[in-house]
């Protein structure tokens, strides 16, 4: 379970998260929908530990983030897959994906390399395994970021608007990737997903339940249906105003979503 | 006073000088290569105390003459500690020292050059900031750092030559001691910077090879 509590963070005068309280269960995949600057990836910037708490807790399995032996082993329970991707541009597609599970879970290189190459093949780069991250296209280096962060086994997985650096046909390529690793976990307890993205037809057809941030407060968090219903999230005029801006685009991905 | 010609003993006395140039060389450049790295990972990890001082001294080292340094070395540390300082010994000191300071900007360059995003993705997915550094941040910085090391690798080897004037039988002071025999200076001279001009540019040729292998991995074309 992510817990987070009544967190608030401030960059100087600015206060970009203002008592955010959140709680992912295991098996859920949880979208958090917001416009821009209303705090989604400081948030998950939280989570993993890449910012310093003003205020509040986050704890993953019971482990406190702001405590930096707890953090080390929370960042083993989740992985997170980044918007400009991140992969390390000196190292083959392959070593990108092996690297964290030798180095920081010190398992066996040529267990690692068999595991990531299966992983590549399940999103169609099985022939990229020696490429380096600057000979790929930005949906291909996306793929190697998901197979990075899956070569952890992480319980929980963060997404933090993973597609928005892709044009629509490499979103659709990444979005069908995550639509199979959702339907594959619903209900089975596996990889639990916190997915912060704009695209809001894929995060109702994924999601088990969205919550909506407004100016760094989390006004929503509702059941995907119950969001999407007249009584339900749209009843709020802020998230009706940000749907309604949304449209022209949330048909974008024609993603298969095979459960 | 007898003008005698060139012999075949003078040939073995610029090869003498021209090992010791290179050993001295060698020896100091690869000593100021892994102290001028430490103390660039020392500023990366910002280590109180240690680290202002560090960068306080190799300030110093790298903003005053060689010479000086090699004077304050040789003179300065025997008035000190009432013992005296072989040359060789002194240049050694000297000349790691002064490696150390072009060295440690040149690594803390090619640490700053390195994505922060590539570190923020490592350190969550758990690596150490020691694991960072060994498996990020170093080898795309040296990838970075490699161009200007070759080029401070044949100013060092230069440099070398201002050994001589302590007493450090290198090429330099063997064509001095040549020259005062021969009383030929212009071929002696012209001898003895051919030899360092071949060293040089030996040396260029290998970095070149060095960095191309290197960048090949670190900065593969772009699309």
């Amino acid at each position: 379970m992510i817990a987070v509590e009544g967190v608030v963070k401030r960059f100087g005068a600015q206060t970009v998260l203002d008592g955010v309280s959140l709680a992912v269960a295991p098996g859920e995949v949880v979208t958090i929908l917001g416009s821009s600057g209303s705090g989604k990836s400081t948030l998950i910037r939280c989570i993993n530990g890449l910012e310093r708490l003003d205020g509040g807790r986050i704890t993953v399995d019971g482990l406190d983030v702001a405590d930096p032996r707890q953090l080390a082993q929370a960042r083993r329970l989740s992985a997170t897959v980044f918007q400009l991707f991140n992969l390390y541009p000196h190292m083959t597609v392959l070593r990108n994906v092996t690297l964290a599970p030798e180095v920081v879970l010190k398992r066996p290189r040529a267990e690692v390399e068999a595991e990531a190459q299966a992983l590549l093949a399940s999103v169609g780069l099985a022939g990229k395994a020696d490429a380096y991250p600057a000979q790929l296209s930005g949906g291909q280096r996306q793929r190697v970021g998901i197979c990075r962060a899956l070569a952890m086994n992480p319980r929980y997985l963060l997404l933090d608007e993973v597609t928005s650096a892709l044009d629509p046909e490499m979103t659709a390529e990444v979005l069908a990737i995550l639509g199979r690793l959702a339907g594959r976990q619903m209900g089975d307890g596996g990889t639990t997903m916190l997915f912060v993205t704009h695209e809001v037809e894929f995060a109702r057809r994924i999601s088990t339940r969205i919550v909506f941030l407004d100016q760094g407060r989390l006004i929503v968090d509702l059941p995907t249906a119950r969001f999407f219903a007249d009584d339900g999230g749209l009843a709020h005029p802020r998230i009706r105003q940000f749907l309604s801006k949304m449209a022209p685009s949330n048909t974008v991905a024609g993603a298969e979503v095979t459960v | 006073m007898r003008h005698a010609g060139f012999t075949w003993h003078d040939g073995a006395l610029l090869a003498q000088g021209l090992g010791v140039s290179l050993g001295l060389f060698a020896g100091t450049f690869l000593i100021g290569l892994v102290l001028g790295s430490g103390a660039a990972v020392v500023r990366h990890f910002r280590v109180p105390a240690l680290s202002p001082i560090l960068h306080a001294g190799l300030e110093l080292l790298r903003n005053s003459p060689v010479l000086v340094q090699l004077f304050l070395v040789f003179f300065g540390i025997p008035a000190l500690i009432h013992q005296p300082l072989a040359p060789l010994s002194a240049a050694g000191l000297t000349l790691s020292a002064n490696t150390a300071a072009f060295v440690y900007f040149i690594a803390v360059a090619g640490l700053d050059a390195v994505g922060r995003d590539q570190v923020e993705a490592a350190r969550t997915f758990g690596f150490t900031r020691m694991q960072v550094v060994r498996h990020i941040l170093a080898p795309q910085a040296a990838a970075f750092a490699v161009a200007p090391l070759v080029g401070l690798a044949v100013n060092q080897l230069q440099v070398t030559s201002l050994v001589s004037v302590i007493g450090v039988m290198d090429l330099t002071k063997a064509g001095d001691i040549l020259n005062l025999r021969t009383l030929r200076p212009f071929a002696v001279w012209t001898m003895v910077g051919a030899l360092y001009f071949a060293a040089a540019k030996t040396l260029t040729l290998l970095g070149n090879r060095w960095e191309r292998r290197l960048r090949a991995h670190a900065a593969p074309l772009e699309l």
